[in-house]
């Protein structure tokens, strides 16, 4: 706990701060007469159509996805990249690097297929 | 967080402080960017409040203070409050994670008629041992401040830029995450206080289980061994913190100006915070790990700061080893801040310089382009260093 | 020890309270959000027990980018209709409460096998070891085939989402 207690104080401190000025500002600003008009959500000076779905592209959720995944992939290189000097110094440099070497293996014919596979081409 | 009441202050007046550094610094570096673009494009610039404009600074305040409080109608409030704060926190709990100069010995003295100490005082918020996934993990919030505020202020061009803007950052996480391995790899540690001693040394590099010294006055700096890594990391940093060329999220002849397009007051200027914060993080993470950190090694390390200082600090009166450690510790951070500027000033030059990106080549660029480079510069390295350090066992 | 305790059971206390609101909020939104808070506060629970790494792992994996998808999938769809067909009506209503009563006797189920109760506490602190390093060992040689395996799962996963992306029919069907 003593570890993580600096974080949650300064992440406390943050947001009390936040608070606290807008808080503040909105003490001493103007008060605005609430208004039908000048309440709106501002779109271009058109009135406000909230009606219907908005559609978004696909390609979105899709880069989403495949970022989740070739992070996860990144995140496993990280001990390996930690511990990669230690296996070196050990004698076994052969066998990390060919251990590694198979999942960069994967990990590159799985981003250059998704190149190939024009899955990340916005147009 | 300490020992007894003296190190818990101290290390609390020590948060807050780095959090109030970050807070400070954006003030600075608005004045820097309106009187640098004014002077990259051969204008003015806002130059008659106060000598150079300096003190446009508090009339800025003073009306982002007194601007009118607007919530949008249909929007949810709540979420459009907190979103402007949730937009601090990441810069804040990542550049607190950074150390900032080396960490100051503090022999046993006498206060109050008490003994205290001896103390390790980081130059840090904290240091946790896996400083930089820490910063990874805590800056990947990010994408959140700008789904809340899109989410929050219910207007469709405000949610289409939060969109933009979280894809956007996911997309660059990855060319980041993936260029900091090279890092790990060649320092073999996730922690900046031993990432940084790693490069207080001359240039150096084993051959074939051979130590050979390259030079006796270039220091052991990461861009000698990573030039590709440190140059895409910084391109994603910009993208991470939506800084042009890379500002899609706010591009005005599209979407108003995006995820912040409702925002008015202090609540925009903590959008800004969040920004500059970034910035700030990002320029300390290339000088910690490809300029050498705090350290300016042939001249000044943390081993011989405090001797360095002593002249100086003798001819201001102070005579103790602690005050010796003080001050040298103060002098490498200001050696760190120097750095740190520098990049800030690419970061405002590169704004004024370069045009905006079109949405396709921003994806096209970290999808197709940095990924890529990123992923052969981390094979690279390990090839590299397999080969170099040959007969393997000590 | 005794704050150590106080700060667990206090992180615990917080830790359960957004996991309850994640379940009982109505908008989906809220509860993906609360789910976020859930997520950060358990890294915390693992950075607490020691595994800064695996804390690090799930701020980036799941508070990070799992969780941006969801956030971001819920705010772009308008789902007033399937809430409503999914929060009201006695089948739905039914469902949740025998997922409920399942899950909790798979948690009591759990607890009355396991052995953890039996467990001594450690006279003395352990020494601070760095675990990220001995994480690394482990996963690159004992757990060497789980690992290659695991990045052709994310090759599979990879392929899978572009092939369904591609399916035809929906609204970005070409006509």
């Amino acid at each position: 706990m003593s570890q993580l207690l600096p974080v949650l104080a300064l992440a406390v401190f943050v947001i009390v701060f936040g608070s606290v000025l807008i808080w503040f500002s909105n003490l001493i600003a103007e008060r605005a007469k609430p208004d039908a008009v000048k309440g709106e959500t501002y779109e271009c000076g058109l009135p406000a159509d909230y009606s219907g779905p908005t559609k978004i592209p696909i390609k979105f959720y899709l880069t989403a996805i495949l970022f989740i995944l070739f992070d996860i992939e990144i995140i496993f290189m990280y001990p390996w990249a930690l511990t990669y000097g230690d296996f070196i110094a050990e004698g076994y440099g052969l066998y990390i690097f060919a251990a590694m070497f198979f999942f960069l293996s994967v990990f590159i014919f799985g981003l250059f297929w998704e190149l190939k596979s024009k899955a990340l081409e916005w147009e | 967080m300490g020992s007894d009441i003296f190190e818990i202050s101290v290390n609390f007046v020590k948060l807050i402080a780095i959090f109030l550094l970050m807070v400070q610094i954006v003030p600075l570096l608005v004045w820097v960017e309106r009187r640098g673009s004014a002077y990259i494009q051969n204008r003015f610039g806002p130059n008659r409040v106060g000598p150079l404009g300096l003190t446009q600074l508090l009339a800025d305040a003073v009306k982002f203070l007194t601007k009118e409080a607007f919530v949008p109608s249909r929007g949810y409030p709540f979420i459009y409050y907190i979103a402007p704060i949730v937009a601090m926190i990441p810069a804040a709990l990542a550049l607190a994670a950074i150390p900032l100069s080396m960490p100051i010995k503090i022999e046993p003295f006498q206060w109050l008629g008490e003994t205290w100490g001896p103390y390790t005082f980081l130059f840090q918020g904290y240091n946790f041992g896996i400083g930089i996934v820490f910063v990874l993990g805590v800056s990947s919030l990010a994408a959140y401040a700008l789904l809340l505020a899109g989410y929050g202020s219910n207007n469709k061009y405000s949610l289409y830029g939060a969109l933009r803007a979280s894809a956007q950052t996911i997309s660059y996480e990855l060319a980041m995450g993936l260029s900091i391995v090279g890092v790990i790899l060649l320092f073999n540690s996730f922690d900046f206080l031993e990432i940084i001693k790693g490069q207080e040394a001359p240039l150096h590099f084993m051959f074939l289980g051979r130590k050979i010294e390259l030079s006796a006055w270039l220091p052991n700096w990461g861009i000698f061994y990573q030039p590709l890594g440190a140059v895409l990391l910084f391109a994603a940093m910009f993208a991470e913190a939506n800084r042009l060329p890379f500002d899609l999220p706010e591009a005005e002849g599209e979407l108003v100006a995006g995820y912040h397009t409702e925002y008015s007051g202090f609540k925009f200027n903590m959008f800004f915070i969040g920004e500059y914060g970034h910035m700030f993080v990002a320029s300390a993470l290339m000088v910690t790990f490809y300029f050498g950190g705090y350290s300016l090694y042939p001249f000044l390390t943390s081993e011989n700061a405090s001797q360095v200082v002593q002249p100086v600090a003798q001819l201001l009166g102070f005579n103790s080893t602690n005050a010796y450690n003080v001050m040298g510790a103060l002098l490498l951070h200001l050696v760190f801040m120097a750095k740190v500027v520098l990049f800030l000033w690419i970061f405002i030059w590169v704004r004024w310089t370069l045009p905006r990106f079109r949405y396709d080549q921003l994806m096209d660029l970290g999808w197709r382009t940095m990924l890529p480079w990123a992923l052969f510069n981390t094979c690279l390295t390990a090839v590299v260093i397999l080969i170099m350090r040959h007969p393997w066992g000590s | 020890m005794l704050w150590e305790a106080i700060g667990f059971y206090s992180l615990a206390l917080f830790l359960i309270f957004f996991a309850c609101q994640t379940l009982m909020a109505t908008n989906p939104i809220h509860s993906a959000l609360y789910l976020v808070l859930t997520m950060i506060g358990l890294a915390g629970v693992f950075f607490n027990l020691g595994a800064h790494f695996i804390a690090g792992v799930q701020m980036i994996v799941y508070a990070g980018a799992v969780m941006v998808l969801f956030v971001m999938v819920l705010m772009l769809f308008d789902l007033k209709a399937e809430v409503r067909a999914f929060s009201r009506g006695l089948i739905s209503g039914g469902l949740k409460v025998t997922a409920a009563a399942f899950l909790l006797g798979i948690t009591i189920g759990s607890i009355r096998h396991s052995q953890l109760a039996a467990v001594d506490q450690p006279a003395e602190a352990l020494p601070i070891r760095d675990f990220t390093r001995e994480l690394g060992v482990l996963l690159y040689t004992k757990y060497l085939f789980a690992f290659e395996a695991l990045g052709v799962l994310l090759l599979v996963v990879a392929v899978g989402v572009v092939a369904v992306s591609r399916m035809k029919g929906g609204t970005h069907a070409k006509h």
